[in-house]
């Protein structure tokens, strides 16, 4: 039995009869960044907002560390740190005073909002009011906020909006050190592919209120879409020598699907023996917007 | 929940609240030095055999109004800052249980009219010694005049604190806090039941305290209707 951090079944939100979220079944294991994607109004706010105990679910159950979040709402959102949409912040307090109104929430020492700031790189801005930083300061203020009690689940919902390119490469590196410096686990959703892409080991896509895709990121790029293209001298027999029914011959180059590095080592000995040069043999990856462009049938404008 | 109370306390470092607070009772005051500068003769006859008595009451028509409108701008600020730093949805997403946070948001507010109230009392024993009224303060009757007011208004105050955190717009609860204050005007001449009437300690048994207790069990009511409803609702 593997351990889901997040499991939801079958959950849904109505909204004025209309369902935001669908027959939700998340399964989100420990130790991953799950990328949640999914084009704006498909439900990932809606969707979070339960998973945070904010919004009631219409039907459907969510477990988070095993346990049934309607039951143990207070133990488990110790244990969860969140950013929902945009930060939170009292603009007329400094960042280390805003940190301190959470911090006696919360009840922990107060060592920790120095340790956070920090993480957040935000420590010489400490005794500024927030209401004069830049918008990728108190996103990063809002992650502080976050991780304040220590989590070991983070959720954060759409971090990276509205930033820069270089305030979202600060958040992209900090959401990546993540699991393995502090041991999270962290759910963040995107509308970008671009962005999830360079994060997430799981991803889960969303369109319309329904999980249309569910894995993790190296499994789709590795058993349904890389391959391997051979150039030859002469495509055109080699297609046949190999004679696989996947092979195809794409502008003087042979491709076949993904395959182990042994079967590459096997093919490229059957090539050569039979008297063929090979000048290059590569690996081609689709980009994950193809990808995905498939899964969803070019539905999801991603 | 004193913790609670603490962290409000922090988070309106620097905010309009307390200038409110002290400004309600200065301008129930200053108005009331007003009237007896104005008519001093007049009203020192009125009330010759009690002077003190008739300082009191004579405020006691100005303190409802501002009691009531100030109740509703103090409740829009507590539940504005929430509001307007979008962190009802950071701190519900606390370990932090919905009641206590609406608990803490009612009994700050409570606290804070006490306070305006104690100011008053200190305003009009001051108003009276610069009259000249002699030192013969009457003072259980102002220790009345002064807090009952507020116990009969915690109805108000159970309604505001739920109206100003669960509609976003401020301006819909500040517009409720005006017809209730223009209402109250008209309070003494409500029948018995009616929670404006209170505000005034009037009642045809002419007991202070029966308007008091009245407020205080209806005030608990809508305490407890308004938290069942906000632990119920999504938070946006
Ligand atoms: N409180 C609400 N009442 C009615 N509809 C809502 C509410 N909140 C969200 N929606 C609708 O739900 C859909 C999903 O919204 P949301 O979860 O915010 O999407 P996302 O975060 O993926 O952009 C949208 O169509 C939005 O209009
Ligand atoms: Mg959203």
């Amino acid at each position: 039995m593997e351990k889901f951090m997040i499991q939801t079944k079958g959950l849904t939100k109505t909204f004025k009869k209309k369902k935001v979220v669908e027959n939700l079944d998340l399964q989100i294991k420990e130790g991953e960044i799950y990328g949640f994607l999914g084009p704006n109004g498909a439900g990932k706010s809606t969707t979070i907002r339960m998973l945070l105990g904010l919004a009631r679910p219409s039907s459907g159950t969510i477990e988070m560390f095993g346990k049934n979040l309607q039951d143990n709402k207070s133990f488990i959102l110790k244990k969860t740190g969140s950013l929902v949409e945009s930060p939170s912040y009292y603009g007329h307090l400094t960042a280390y005073e805003n940190l301190e109104v959470l911090r006696r929430l919360l009840e922990i020492p107060k060592s920790r909002i120095d340790e956070v700031l920090s993480i957040v790189r935000l420590n010489r801005e400490a005794k500024r009011p927030v209401k004069g930083f830049s918008l990728g300061m108190k996103q990063r203020l809002g992650i502080a906020a976050a991780m304040l009690g220590n989590p070991e689940l983070l959720i954060l919902d759409e971090p990276t909006n509205g930033l820069d390119p270089s305030g979202i490469h600060e958040i992209r590196e900090l959401i990546r050190s993540l699991p393995k410096e502090h041991g999270t686990t962290v759910l963040v959703s995107s509308h970008l592919l671009s962005e999830i892409d360079l994060m997430a080991t799981q991803l889960g896509i969303i369109a319309k209120g329904q999980l249309v895709f569910q894995n993790s990121i190296e499994e789709i790029r590795k058993k349904s879409m890389s391959r391997i293209g051979f150039h030859v001298n002469n495509p055109v027999e080699v297609k046949t020598l190999i004679n696989s029914s996947h092979a195809v011959n794409e502008e003087g180059i042979v491709y076949v699907d993904y395959l182990a590095d042994a079967k590459v080592a096997a093919m490229i000995d059957v090539i050569v023996s039979h008297k063929y040069e090979i000048y290059r043999v590569q690996e081609e990856k689709k980009s994950l917007e193809e990808i995905f462009l498939t899964i969803t049938n070019g539905e999801a404008s991603l | 929940m004193i913790r609670f109370l603490l962290i409000d306390t922090l988070k309106m470092k620097k905010k309009w609240v307390w200038f409110l607070v002290f400004l309600g009772p200065a301008g129930v005051v200053g108005l009331e030095a007003f009237n007896f500068l104005l008519r001093y003769e007049w009203l020192t006859k009125q009330y010759q055999d009690d002077l003190w008595g008739g300082l009191i009451d004579e405020s006691r028509l100005l303190a409802v109004p501002a009691l009531m409108m100030g109740l509703a701008i103090v409740a829009s600020i507590l539940a504005g800052i929430e509001h307007q730093t979008n962190s009802w949805k950071q701190v519900l997403a606390l370990p932090v249980s919905k009641c206590s946070v609406f608990t803490a948001k009612f009994m700050l507010l409570t606290f804070l009219l006490f306070i305006s109230c104690t100011c008053l009392g200190i305003g009009l024993i001051c108003l009276g010694m610069a009259l000249d009224f002699g030192t013969k303060i009457p003072f259980e009757y102002l220790l009345k005049i002064s807090y009952y007011p507020l116990l009969a208004a915690l109805p108000f105050a159970a309604l505001h604190t739920w109206l100003s955190i669960v509609v976003k717009n401020q301006a819909i609860a500040l517009t409720c806090g005006i017809v209730g204050t223009i209402l109250s005007l008209y309070g003494v001449i409500m029948p018995d039941w009616v929670p404006y009437k209170w505000l005034f300690l009037e009642n045809s048994w002419g007991k202070f305290e029966y308007s008091a207790t009245a407020g205080v069990l209806t005030g608990l009511l809508v305490y407890l209707v308004g938290l069942l409803d906000f632990s119920r609702r999504d938070v946006l």
